[in-house]
């Protein structure tokens, strides 16, 4: 196991999320460590229902019930936030880690005005009162650019666009200058014009901050312009990280390879096809004995040692990578198509 | 917002005005002839002729009805036959032990309902959770007048707590207080389980929705998510059910008067009804009416109060 940077903010050790099924535990969230350092972007890709959310939601004791956290910890400057008391918890949660939710449209209070609920965060954890609040409310819609924010502070989330309301949500998230921001998938409920806006903001902000930012998203441009180190999560576990621009020149994995094939690039020439990845995402009920991407893998699928044992997130011969496959020098030798 | 209002009270208006032509209509569909119950069986036809002349009763239904109208915009609902006072005098006479009942009868389901709702949404699948709504079941299902009966037989006969029948409203506040208690508590545990259930059905709504999740992703503490940033959002349903149930208390109040022989619009409306008086009957449903109308007119502008998308709307 790594150990985390001098620099890292974040660190993910060997979380396990299950939930209750008919049939014992389903494993969601399946041994995942991720390190966020200061100043850095880490993008966690994969389809939708491979953990990325449950991962972080895992991480700030967010999971629903039945479910439940079973192994690992969550080191948030030192502190392993699983296992620390609920109030001190609650004290960390939006004041050193935000997170950002996915739809704008659905995450803010309808009959709270946009100030009151940015100063119910602020109120939560600063003995602000009600008349600074508002002021810190409006100098944090100002940061994340809202026109007119002395107006804007009193409207409701239904006054608001789509791309002001995550706006919104963003401006909650940093109002605290938390350590390490969580955007999940901030832009997929947005316009493409307003979905570069936001994650420039992110990016702006983040820089201003120095905050650790955490981008799940299952959108390759996204990261290839924003990320910093990159992790490919697939039923549940991570089956490729590294940085960014090594894994995209160089990926150790079929599936982050499947991946890069199914989506075409700027450079991709004309007349090319675009190959899907065969088959469906995996049930997290039913997943196989070995390597959860063997069903679907044009690598080594069928392959013995791929059916009955599963691999280990292992060191590659890229520098800080690891993946999570037993033939990935095979894929070394093997010439990207591009 | 005053366009809102507006609209409100147009809305009152015709509603009261449909609700006493009905009532007007149905009381004279009612087999029974008035005259013949002032004067009883063994009257002759010509006074019988004579006081149905007097009391309008040979013209027409549609006569009558313009009849009462003109006369009811003016603020006259005519006067009792049994009584020979005027209806409107009548009924004002006995509201204050309706109204008495009924807001005690609404606070006590208020005060019982809605928290107990709240709780048993929070902490949703526990024993809490089961025995509130066991309790609730048990509210919804037994008539309120089968209460009324055994909380006197407990109460009142067993343990001795509380009076069982009356008011004695001339005997200071506290003794009418003494007295309300039972029958504001029967009214208000019926209603409160309407109340409690509809709560947790609502705040268990709310509580799944995204913000709250934001709301305790950011830190804010679980009495403030609850009571403050959900609640609110809850609120609009837990108003409507108070409404709707206060119409409904205003009636279930004639059967609690009744069997706490309490005086009040119930029981004058119940003996008013057995007379055939119709002008009486005419001047509580009136009152009735307003009073319903005007809980859901309160209602409807709270409802823009807390939720700012309705003011739009």
């Amino acid at each position: 196991m790594m150990q985390p940077k001098p620099a890292t903010v974040l660190s993910i050790r060997g979380l396990t999320t299950t939930f209750p099924g008919p049939r014992g535990d389903i494993v969601i969230v399946d041994d995942v460590s991720l390190d966020v350092a200061r100043g850095e972007t880490l993008a966690v890709v994969g389809e939708s229902g491979s953990g990325k959310t449950m991962t972080f939601h895992s991480a700030l004791g967010l999971v629903p019930s039945p479910g439940r956290v079973v192994a690992g910890e969550v080191l948030l400057d030192g502190a392993d936030l699983l296992r620390l008391p609920p109030h001190e918890l609650r004290q960390r949660r939006g004041a050193d880690i935000a997170i950002v939710f996915q739809d704008p449209l659905t995450a803010l209070n309808p009959v709270f005005t946009i100030g009151d609920q940015i100063g119910e965060v602020l109120r939560a954890h600063t003995r602000l009162s009600r008349s600074s609040a508002r002021k810190r409310a409006i100098e944090t819609l100002e940061r994340v650019h809202i026109p007119d924010p002395h107006r804007r502070v009193d409207d409701f989330p239904h006054q608001f666009s789509g791309g002001m309301r995550q706006r919104a949500l963003i401006a909650m998230a940093i109002a605290l200058e938390p350590k390490v921001l969580i955007a999940d998938e901030p832009t997929t409920a947005l316009d493409v014009t307003v979905q570069a806006q936001v994650l420039e903001l992110l990016a702006d902000l983040k820089r201003d901050t120095g905050m650790g930012l955490v981008l799940i998203t299952h959108d390759l441009g996204v990261v290839a312009r924003y990320a910093d180190r990159l992790a490919v999560m697939y039923a549940g576990r991570v089956m490729e990280q590294g940085t960014a621009d090594r894994v995209f020149e160089t990926p150790r994995h079929p599936y982050t390879l499947s991946l890069f094939r199914s989506i075409p690039h700027l450079d991709t020439p004309a007349g090319t096809d675009l190959t899907p990845i065969e088959g469906l995402p995996p049930n997290p009920a039913l997943l196989p004995t070995g390597c959860a991407f063997e069903p679907r893998c044009f690598h080594g699928g069928g392959r013995e040692d791929c059916r009955s044992g599963r691999p280990a997130l292992t060191p590659t011969d890229v520098p800080e990578h690891a993946a999570r496959c037993w033939h990935w020098t095979e894929l070394a030798s093997e010439r990207r198509p591009s | 917002m005053l366009g809102y209002l507006g609209r409100c009270l147009a809305h009152l208006m015709v509603t009261v005005a449909g609700i006493v032509t009905v009532a007007f209509f149905l009381m004279r569909a009612i087999p029974g002839d008035p005259a013949q119950y002032m004067l009883g069986d063994y009257a002759t036809q010509e006074s019988l002729a004579a006081l149905r002349a007097q009391l309008g009763l040979d013209r027409s239904l549609v006569e009558q009805y313009l009849l009462f109208v003109a006369r009811a915009v003016q603020g006259d609902l005519g006067t009792s036959v049994a009584t020979g006072q005027a209806a409107l005098t009548e009924i004002i006479d006995s509201l204050p032990a309706s109204l008495a009942l009924a807001f005690s009868g609404l606070f006590v389901a208020v005060a019982l309902g809605v928290p107990s709702g709240i709780a048993a949404a929070v902490r949703q699948g526990t024993w809490l959770d089961v025995a509130i709504m066991l309790v609730a079941l048990g509210g919804i299902s037994f008539p309120v007048f089968w209460l009324g009966l055994a909380a006197i037989l407990l109460f009142s006969h067993k343990l001795g707590i509380f009076p069982a029948l009356g008011s004695s409203s001339d005997a200071g506040w506290l003794t009418s207080l003494h007295h309300l208690a039972l029958p504001a508590l029967v009214l208000g545990f019926s209603v409160a389980a309407y109340i409690a259930r509809l709560t947790r059905s609502a705040m268990l709504e709310v509580l799944n929705q995204d913000y709250v999740r934001v709301a305790r992703a950011m830190g804010i503490p679980d009495r403030r998510v609850v009571y403050r940033l959900a609640l609110r959002n809850a609120l609009v349903p837990i108003l409507a059910v108070i409404g709707v149930t206060f119409a409904w208390s205003l009636g279930n109040a004639i059967l609690i008067e009744a069997v706490f022989s309490r005086p009040g619009v119930g029981s004058t409306m119940l003996k008013a009804i057995l007379a055939r008086d119709y002008q009486l009957v005419q001047a509580g449903v009136l009152a009735l009416a307003t009073g319903v109308v005007l809980t859901n007119t309160l209602l409807d502008i709270l409802y823009g109060v807390i939720d700012p998308r309705l003011r739009a709307a």
